[in-house]
């Protein structure tokens, strides 16, 4: 009896989270659908009265001010490059750091500690002028070395638990059997990694996708912009009038994100768990 | 008694799982390569952060204002930067508002995350998926996007909030402006942040459960001791380091929060009670153009950040060391 | 090189035609290099410049520069400071931008927009509006031209009015008495709406009252929000807000055509231009209710004794960035957004034209002679090179917000004075 009405208030407990943590997300779509001038009054509308694709078509199409899909492909770029790239250096690194023993190793560790703590707003100016004398303003390249030297301390640092978390032994019998050491650590180690590069990689992902401010100064030519940029720009043209707009918006930049997470949400915490277990 | 023992024996088991002095002993003393295989992170590392954080150092003992910026000679004022700020009471405010917004945010992640972690443990696979998908909707928004969504959700004259809680309390909540008043809007952000940091948790601390072997969980669901004293004294052993890396994780995020704090202003509020460190810098800097001031406070801000999590460093350093 | 823009210019003030002519013939034997053609970008802020206005610019420019190109690239309002900031003083700049009137004192004391003195007499001379021409001058020089003006206008209901047995005030403390009753007569309805951020449109109060934003003396300036004057001011501001007003006491100034069209004000003080929004059709992106045009009338903010109230003049200078490629095509660009045509079709689209003699272009509709009467009276902020930073800090906004909630407005303003005094002299 007893066991029944836990049961059932766990259900319900379920039941609470879930609506909690989806509602925001209905809303934002239910929003969406619906023409501008019917979501605003006085009784909210829980289910759209008149479906429309309208707003989405503004979004995509208004030749004013649609960037969106030239948008889109910077903001894949740029977050697909730093993922790579990130998780290549960082991989690298994390040997170093796991596999063998230096002198400045502690100081290595420490200071990728550190510069997490630095606040990124502080810095625009300065990162601003050394890509300006390296000529990558407004450059796809430039943006992703940015957000790739942002990414990669909290990558190297959670990925180092991960490396550790492979034995050792294994690279050993590999050059037993004819491997060089280099050989080893990309045959073997490297693939032994793919959880915890999928773990590590999400929090990539979601850095350089949503990253806005420097996008917002550095990237200023419109067909260069991303689309945190490009969101937050149509949301202040468009003030708040167009809520319905914004929603769908938000929407399609959220899709790409939602794939992603649903395609790698297996691992990216075993990962962590196991790094943080071991290392 | 016996359950209790049997964590003992498990915790040291754990640390022989990987005795300390093996893995360093097979560590090769190579001379280069470690160095080698550094150089690409470290030159990314020094190109992009090291040399404009030099700058913002010299520049937080400078007179650095917009014309600077245009090429103008930037004369040095010694101290002068960080007077102004320690004497500044906004600054002690700001600073005061952040770490309570922080340890806020932290103690309330941690305290829902766990508890769905733990809920996720026990309900049945209906509703473990249930919960999952939800989390993981949440955890796919995109800060900015949260924000603009909750934003209008909370909105004075048309959010849905308003007339929900009429709704639901029979109160007047018609134009009720939730961010004008500075705990109000803290509220608001709050939830926003925790909304968005909770999945995360749930996740990293259910996969940590996972890994509890099942005896030990069987041995926790026994009756006699009370659950808080069953989850203290049983499971958390087992989770402790990742506590330690996901609180330390959620202390850094939270005393930057930007993104949040930065796009509720523009939605309404009142700007001078509500900023946040990070916020307070970019309106100092950027907005206010005296990037002298905004680099001290910045470099205030990293030692105080260090200052938090040395003994964390400290601690880890010396596991390193073992 | 100065005798050669003059000459242009007055062509272009006969004809248009004859105006790309010259241009073009003077840029290619110009002495900057010859035939340099390059790629123009010019920064416009928000949607205010109309889109023939755009069109014109980049068909005429790149007419009469051949085988250069123009780019009209919209930046937003909101960040702009920063974003100047930064983009002005990098080898990628912009060539050509737009700024706000009261954010122009920070560029131009920065160094980061070219020096425009020559040219003056070429671009207008004592023609361009005076206001915005101080505003744009740095140490005797000319930096920034006039771009546009805009005039704060009352938008009102003329069935409230008339119900409450009322009509268009012609002083302050009419205006005000009107907006209470208006508010009494009708629950929910703003006599006056004022939300709360809205610091442009508390100006016309303490300057009506004989008070200032800030005085200079010397290299340093004295905020006087706290004078007597001034709260005298502002005291009539909180009793506009807290009982002529329903507007969100934290709620900023835009889009204040949505309340409008559902009936919840009666007196709407705002930039000329936003007569297009309420008017948008009901289906437009930004739906206005066109429906209500003959119910929708105008008038200029009264003053204290009668006559026009010296309201606050919003509008936008226009630079070349300092840091540009291509001066020489940059400054041609610039020439053409200061022609008359091109500021006939600012005019015509209810945006205040940069020269005094363009005035006409508003039209002699009712919405016109409001512009008309209320630029004639209408103030800018103080011309300190660090009054952008005042406003950027959000101090303002949160001063009035205060203000709204039935703060205490003698202390507020003295919290305000010293925090603003801090900036200006920092």
């Amino acid at each position: 009896m007893r066991k029944r009405v836990t049961s059932v208030l766990l259900g319900a407990a379920s039941v609470v989270v879930f609506l909690f943590s989806v509602f925001p997300v209905y809303w934002m779509v239910n929003t969406s659908l619906q023409p501008n001038n019917e979501i605003r009054g006085s009784v909210p509308n829980f289910v759209p009265q008149t479906l429309t694709t309208a707003n989405y078509e503004t979004v995509l199409f208004e030749p004013a001010r649609a960037q969106f899909l030239p948008a889109l492909g910077n903001s894949l770029l740029v977050t697909v490059s730093t993922v790579v790239i990130a998780l290549v250096f960082a991989f690298l690194a994390s040997l170093a750091v796991t596999r063998y023993r230096f002198k400045s190793r502690k100081t290595f560790i420490f200071a990728i500690l550190i510069i997490q703590m630095i606040p990124a707003e502080a810095m625009i100016v300065s990162t601003y002028r050394v890509l300006d004398g390296w000529n990558l303003l407004n450059t796809i390249a430039g943006l992703t070395l940015v957000y790739v030297a942002t990414v990669l301390p909290f990558t190297i640092w959670t990925l180092r638990g991960f490396v550790n978390g492979v034995p050792v032994e294994l690279e050993e019998s590999a050059m037993i059997d004819g491997c060089s050491r280099t050989g080893a650590f990309w045959r073997i180690t490297f693939p032994l990694l793919a959880p915890g590069l999928v773990a590590t990689g999400v929090f990539g992902f979601i850095q350089a996708w949503n990253e806005f401010l420097l996008a917002l100064v550095v990237n200023s030519r419109p067909e260069m912009m991303t689309l945190p940029v490009w969101l937050r720009t149509f949301q202040v043209a468009t003030g708040t009038t167009n809520w319905a707009a914004i929603m769908a918006g938000s929407t399609l930049m959220a899709i790409p994100v939602i794939v992603f997470f649903l395609l790698v949400q297996g691992r990216m915490t075993s990962g962590l768990v196991s790094g943080a277990v071991k290392g | 008694m016996t359950s209790t023992l049997l964590v003992r024996e498990h915790e040291s088991g754990g640390v022989q799982e990987l005795p300390p002095d093996e893995p360093r002993r097979s560590r090769p003393r190579g001379r280069f390569t470690p160095l080698l295989l550094l150089v690409p992170a470290c030159l990314i590392l020094i190109a992009i952060i090291g040399w404009p954080l030099v700058q913002l150092f010299v520049m937080s003992f400078q007179e650095f204002g917009r014309a600077q910026v245009f090429g103008m000679p930037a004369p040095f004022v010694g101290f002068e930067n960080y007077q102004r700020v320690l004497g500044d009471p906004q600054f002690w405010a700001v600073l005061g508002r952040s770490i309570l917004f922080c340890l806020a945010n932290v103690v309330t992640a941690m305290t829902l995350g766990t508890l769905i972690a733990l809920l996720m443990n026990r309900v049945n696979r209906f509703f473990k998926v249930l919960v999952s998908v939800g989390l993981l909707l949440a955890w796919a928004m995109p800060a900015l996007t949260a924000t603009i969504v909750w934003g209008w959700m909370f909105d004075t004259q048309y959010g849905v909030v308003n007339y929900l809680l009429e709704a639901v309390s029979g109160q007047d909540f018609t134009n009720h402006s939730w961010l004008i008043d500075p705990f109000s809007f803290f509220v608001v952000a709050t939830i926003i942040v925790t909304w968005g940091a909770v999945p995360f948790v749930a996740f990293t601390i259910y996969a940590g459960l996972t890994q509890v072997p099942g005896e030990v969980l069987e041995a926790s669901q026994l009756d006699g001791a009370g659950a808080w004293q069953r989850f203290r004294l049983i499971v958390f052993p087992y989770l402790r380091s990742i506590f330690v890396v996901v609180i330390i994780l959620q202390v850094i995020w939270d005393l930057r929060v930007f993104t949040q704090i930065f796009a509720l202003q523009g939605i309404g509020g009142i700007k001078e009670q509500t900023s946040t460190l990070g916020v307070y810098i970019y309106q100092t800097s950027i907005g206010g153009g005296d990037y002298g001031t905004g680099g001290a406070i910045a470099v205030i801000m990293v030692l105080l950040m260090v200052a938090i999590s040395v003994f964390y460093v400290r601690r880890s350093l010396k596991e390193e060391e073992q | 090189m100065r005798k050669r823009t003059l000459t242009v210019t007055a062509l272009g003030v006969t004809a248009a035609l004859a105006l790309a002519g010259c241009a073009s013939g003077g840029n290619s034997s110009g002495d900057s290099g010859g035939g340099d053609t390059a790629d123009i970008r010019v920064w416009l802020n928000g949607t205010d410049t109309p889109d023939a206005a755009r069109e014109y610019l980049k068909t005429t420019f790149e007419e009469q520069n051949p085988g250069s190109t123009l780019t009209i690239e919209e930046q937003a309002w909101t960040g702009l400071v920063d974003k100047l900031t930064t983009n002005l003083s990098g080898s990628d700049s912009p060539d050509v931008v737009e700024v706000g009137n009261t954010q122009a004192a920070a560029f131009t004391s920065a160094g980061a927009f070219l020096d425009l003195t020559d040219d003056y007499e070429a671009l207008g001379g004592d023609d361009l509006l005076p206001g915005f021409v101080e505003a744009g001058s740095y140490d005797g020089q000319f930096y920034a031209a006039p771009y546009y003006s805009g005039a704060r206008l009352v938008f009102y209901k003329k069935d409230l009015l008339a119900n409450a047995g009322l009509t268009v005030p012609t002083t302050l403390d009419e205006y005000v008495s009107n907006g209470i009753a208006l508010a009494q007569a009708n629950p929910g309805v703003s006599g006056i709406y004022f939300p709360g951020q809205d610091w442009y449109n508390a100006l016309p109060y303490i300057w009506e009252a004989g008070g200032e934003i800030a005085v200079q003396d010397g290299d340093t300036w004295t905020s006087t929000f706290s004078s007597p004057d001034s709260i005298a001011g502002l005291e009539q501001v909180q009793e506009v807000m807290t009982q002529a007003s329903v507007a969100p006491k934290d709620g900023n100034e835009t889009d204040p055509q949505v309340p409008y069209c559902e009936g919840a004000i009666a007196n709407l003080s705002a930039p000329s231009w936003v007569k297009w929004s309420i008017l948008a059709p009901a289906d437009a992106d930004a739906p206005g209710c066109p429906d209500q045009e003959a119910n929708f009338g105008v008038y200029a903010l009264p003053g204290a004794d009668g006559g026009a109230a010296q309201v606050f003049a919003g509008g936008s200078n226009i630079a070349v960035s300092a840091n540009s490629a291509h001066p020489e095509l940059a400054k041609a660009a610039l020439e053409i957004m200061l022609s008359d045509d091109y500021q006939t079709i600012l005019g015509e689209n209810g945006l205040v034209p940069a020269k005094l003699s363009l005035a006409g272009t508003l039209g002699t509709d009712e919405v016109a002679t409001a512009i008309a009467e209320a630029a004639a009276n209408a103030k800018l902020t103080p011309a300190s090179p660090k009054w952008a930073d005042v406003e950027a800090s959000g101090a303002l906004q949160d001063f009035f917000v205060s203000i709204a909630q039935g703060g205490d407005v003698t202390e507020l303003a003295k919290a305000l004075d010293e925090k603003i005094d801090g900036i200006l002299n920092s």
